[in-house]
């Protein structure tokens, strides 16, 4: 039996629709696409928020549980930590003072200061395509699409994007993110990348550019840390441990594997550094 | 109209289980696509206009928490949607283990498409491949556990909201 030609535009309908819609979308305008991009970002926002904040309670009602002398225990653990840490912080203010000392002298000019935000983490997301996680903070505290994100361990990335109360940070795991970065005890810069994130392995991430006369390995790891170069992160921020080099396929420099502390993809809060002076 | 609100709400449902499911497992580095979850139940048993919304805006709404170009979900989507629905009538399309069985290839398509959208960005394919096709099984068999679950209650709530007629007791 022959099929109809109405038959036939029958069935190619949908494809029509489809293709008219796809290039309508294509052909419009950039302004709307990032409205229709920010409301649907709203859109999924809360339910993001709500779960941590149903996770911060579930948190406090466990912490209830604890025994006074848990309690007792953990407060006067903190008063210690608190007393070597009040004993750094003058240090620290007398080594601050002495860095503006001496860039007044040298003229340099002045390194940029942060301001700290810490925000808790309302969702992770790592795929194999990329690693990111959202922050409960966003644009209400001043949080701009760029500033760096640090934790104990070191850095955890870049905010990518910032919404009304949320944020969007790129982890420095994440394949997208590229940072400028040095090896401890060197001041040559390298080429930092994120990379594979194995199942229950550690993340790892690649260096390139390694000058020939670095040498690391598993049981004698390096330290890589933040350059400073490129004006996002402040340098020395530790980024992981360098467990194995070679030489590149050119020869002129060394490729190598970086080993990302376990930490990161367990983190349930993070400290943003907002710049204090943006210009 | 209300039919496609009620499964738009189901997919804005199933979104907030996989970001909470991807969440508590990024500590194992273990990650779950449910894409084709997101078109399978409108393609299979909605009319073509509410249920090609439906899956459009179920894209837009991973394309809003993912990043890929906006739109790249939801192109993806509506095209599986309007494929699925031009064989459907080939298909029997009310036994759940057919449903489950679209969802899983829908699943798997529209897991290499947005691979292929994103293997750019990725400093080499040789080392993310293990973690990418890893990722794959366990999604397949999320879908695979979840799915015939995920229809029941996407044909519940149209029911509840009168959108389609309740079956017989």
């Amino acid at each position: 039996m022959r099929i109809g030609r109405s038959q036939r535009f029958d069935q190619a309908r949908p494809f029509v629709v489809l293709g008219a819609a796809l290039a309508a979308w294509l052909m419009a305008p950039v302004a709307l696409r990032s409205l229709v991009r920010a409301s649907f970002f709203e859109m999924t926002a809360p339910v993001a928020a709500v779960s941590s904040y149903a996770s911060d309670v579930e948190r406090f009602w466990s912490l209830r549980l604890h025994s006074k002398d848990e309690l007792i225990e953990a407060g006067r653990d903190m008063a210690r930590l608190n007393a070597s840490y009040s004993l750094e912080v003058q240090q620290n203010g007398e080594l601050q003072a002495q860095v503006e000392r001496l860039e007044a002298l040298l003229h340099m000019p002045p390194s940029e200061r942060y301001r700290f935000e810490h925000a808790r983490v309302a969702r992770r997301d790592f795929s194999g395509w990329w690693q990111r996680m959202v922050i409960r903070k966003g644009s209400d505290y001043g949080i701009a699409p760029g500033d760096p994100v640090v934790y104990t361990g070191g850095v955890v990335g870049r905010v990518a994007e910032v919404h009304a109360y949320t944020s969007v940070v790129e982890l420095v795991t994440d394949p997208g993110l590229r940072i400028a970065a040095v090896v401890d005890g060197d001041t040559r810069p390298v080429s930092y990348q994120g990379a594979d994130n194995p199942v229950f392995g550690p993340p790892h991430g690649i260096i390139e550019f390694v000058p020939l006369d670095v040498y690391a390995s598993a049981s004698a790891p390096k330290r890589l840390a933040t350059s400073g170069l490129g004006g996002v992160y402040p340098p020395g921020l530790t980024i992981g441990r360098i467990v194995h080099v070679e030489s590149s396929a050119d020869g002129l420099f060394k490729t190598g594997e970086v080993e990302i502390d376990p930490r990161i993809s367990e983190l349930t809060e993070v400290t943003v550094l907002v710049p204090t002076d943006p210009g | 109209m209300r039919g496609a609100a009620v499964l738009f709400l189901t997919l804005y449902l199933l979104l907030a289980i996989v970001g909470e499911a991807n969440s508590a497992l990024s500590g194992a580095h273990v990650w779950l696509f449910a894409g084709g979850l997101f078109v399978a139940y409108p393609a299979l048993a909605a009319p073509v206009r509410g249920g090609l919304a439906v899956s459009v805006l179920g894209g837009l709404l991973c394309d809003a928490v993912s990043p890929v170009p906006f739109g790249t979900h939801a192109a993806l989507f509506a095209t599986a949607h309007v494929v699925v629905y031009n064989t459907r009538e080939r298909l029997q399309r009310d036994e759940t283990a057919v449903r489950v069985a679209v969802a899983l290839v829908l699943n798997l398509v529209l897991y290499l498409a947005i691979g292929f959208v994103r293997i750019r960005a990725m400093p080499s394919g040789a080392i993310v491949w293990p973690r990418l096709l890893s990722d794959l099984l366990l999604s397949q068999g999320a879908v695979l556990l979840c799915a015939p679950w995920f229809f029941a209650l996407q044909e519940r709530s149209l029911e509840l909201a009168r959108a389609i007629r309740a079956r017989p007791a």
